[in-house]
């Protein structure tokens, strides 16, 4: 039998094939069959939960929430200190250096990523900004966000803070950091579906084994995760989601 | 738990004797030295139902100035500043009481006597269909919201001092 291993959309394009060596490296060592599911876009990675397809899930903390309590998935490993941290940023040529410069009708690009958007929303508060109050510029990706924020397009930009941090220096250079989250309680998890749960120990062994073997270093850095995973527990998930229900309004 | 009253700072202070809901009492001394809030962070604590600290991260740690073995097993009200009104906590553990979040601006105290503002939410810890506990998180305030409240809480305070 194979298992579906869902990878949330929200990954850099540059750790694609992370992923697919850590997929190699799980199959071959827990003697399970492993698909991969790389949905592009939060809509296809939905129809593939509701749609019951998804065993294995990599998810992002704001859609773990409802995995999770509604739909039953058990929470068993994270990534080992990698948290979810993001960047609100501007063109170094604007006239805004922190967040409280920032005005309601502000123009600000950002991603489809949820958690970005609800972490961003909470560290505008100080300047008095709501949802409503903003001027919201969708993007495709965190580079286009940048470019626009670069050309001054656009007041402001919302990255996750592992895309901010993997610009180019030129980049980098041409943006200037209004805040950066330093939460360290919101992070990725990986999930199983109940009716797997048999395969589980294998599948959880052979993840958080992955660093101890020659080369398992080599796929962690391709996966941008170089601490690899950690196990975690139902009430470790338990406890992230509260956190996050306190940042819903 | 009875928390032991402050240590009266060399700095000018104003000494507040604080009585809790649960009868117990504290003396403290409260500055005006405002502590700014950590940029970018997330201020987290968790507490058993009878408010007793469990769990507290960095950011809770270091504003608090207390060293964590301190507030681990203390009451949550180690942080309660004499200028907020006790119906403003009242409303917190009866919302908290009844399954609901609390949504709030709290004067939070710190072990010297100076003080931090926060926008503070609490929720219930539900396992199973039971409460087992709660998780506060504060997060940095507006200061248009700030100076909203700072009236409003003085009214609240004096109405409760002038209450027989």
């Amino acid at each position: 039998m194979t298992l579906n291993f869902l990878i949330a959309p929200d990954f850099a394009p540059e750790n694609f094939a992370g992923w697919h060596m850590l997929n190699t490296t799980l199959q071959r060592r827990s003697g399970i069959g492993l698909h991969l599911l790389t949905p592009a876009t939060a809509r296809e990675q939905n129809e593939l939960v509701e749609s019951g397809q998804a065993d294995l899930i990599y998810a992002n903390p704001f859609d773990a929430v409802s995995m999770i309590r509604t739909h039953g998935y058990i929470p068993f490993a994270r990534p080992a200190h990698h948290y979810d941290e993001m960047v609100i940023a501007t063109g170094a040529a604007s006239e805004f250096s922190r967040v409280e410069d920032l005005k309601p009708g502000c123009r600000i690009a950002l991603t489809e990523n949820k958690d970005v958007r609800l972490i961003g929303l909470r560290l505008l508060e100080p300047a008095d900004l709501t949802e409503a109050s903003i001027s919201w510029v969708p993007v495709d990706s965190y580079q286009a966000a940048a470019r626009m924020a670069i050309k001054g397009e656009v007041d402001a930009a919302f990255f996750l803070a592992s895309s901010h941090a993997s610009f180019t220096r030129m980049t980098r250079s041409q943006l200037r950091v209004l805040v950066e989250s330093a939460i360290s309680n919101i992070y990725h998890v990986v999930l199983a579906h109940p009716r797997v749960a048999g395969d589980l120990p294998g599948i959880s062994e052979a993840l958080l084994g992955v660093q101890a073997q020659p080369g398992d270093g080599d796929a962690l850095e391709a996966l941008g995760l170089p601490g690899g995973f950690e196990s975690m527990t139902q009430e470790d998930a338990e406890f992230m989601i509260d956190l996050m229900d306190t940042l819903l309004d | 738990m009875q928390l032991p009253d402050m240590d009266k700072p060399e700095a000018a202070a104003r000494e507040v004797r604080l009585v809790y809901a649960d009868g117990s009492a504290r003396t403290v001394y409260v500055t005006e030295t405002e502590e700014p809030f950590p940029e970018g962070r997330l201020i987290v604590s968790r507490t058993d139902l009878q408010g007793i600290i469990t769990n507290a991260n960095d950011a809770f740690v270091e504003m608090s100035g207390w060293a964590r073995e301190d507030l681990i097993g203390a009451p949550q009200n180690i942080l309660r500043h004499p200028d907020i009104p006790k119906v403003t906590f009242k409303g917190l553990w009866d919302d908290l009481a009844a399954g609901k979040k609390w949504h709030g601006y709290l004067k939070n105290l710190r072990k010297d006597g100076s003080f931090y503002w926060v926008y503070a939410t609490a929720v219930p810890n539900v396992r199973n269909g039971q409460v087992v506990g709660y998780t506060s998180v504060r997060r940095k305030p507006s200061r248009t919201r700030i100076a909203e409240v700072i009236p409003v809480y003085a009214q609240l305070l004096a109405e409760e001092n002038a209450a027989p």
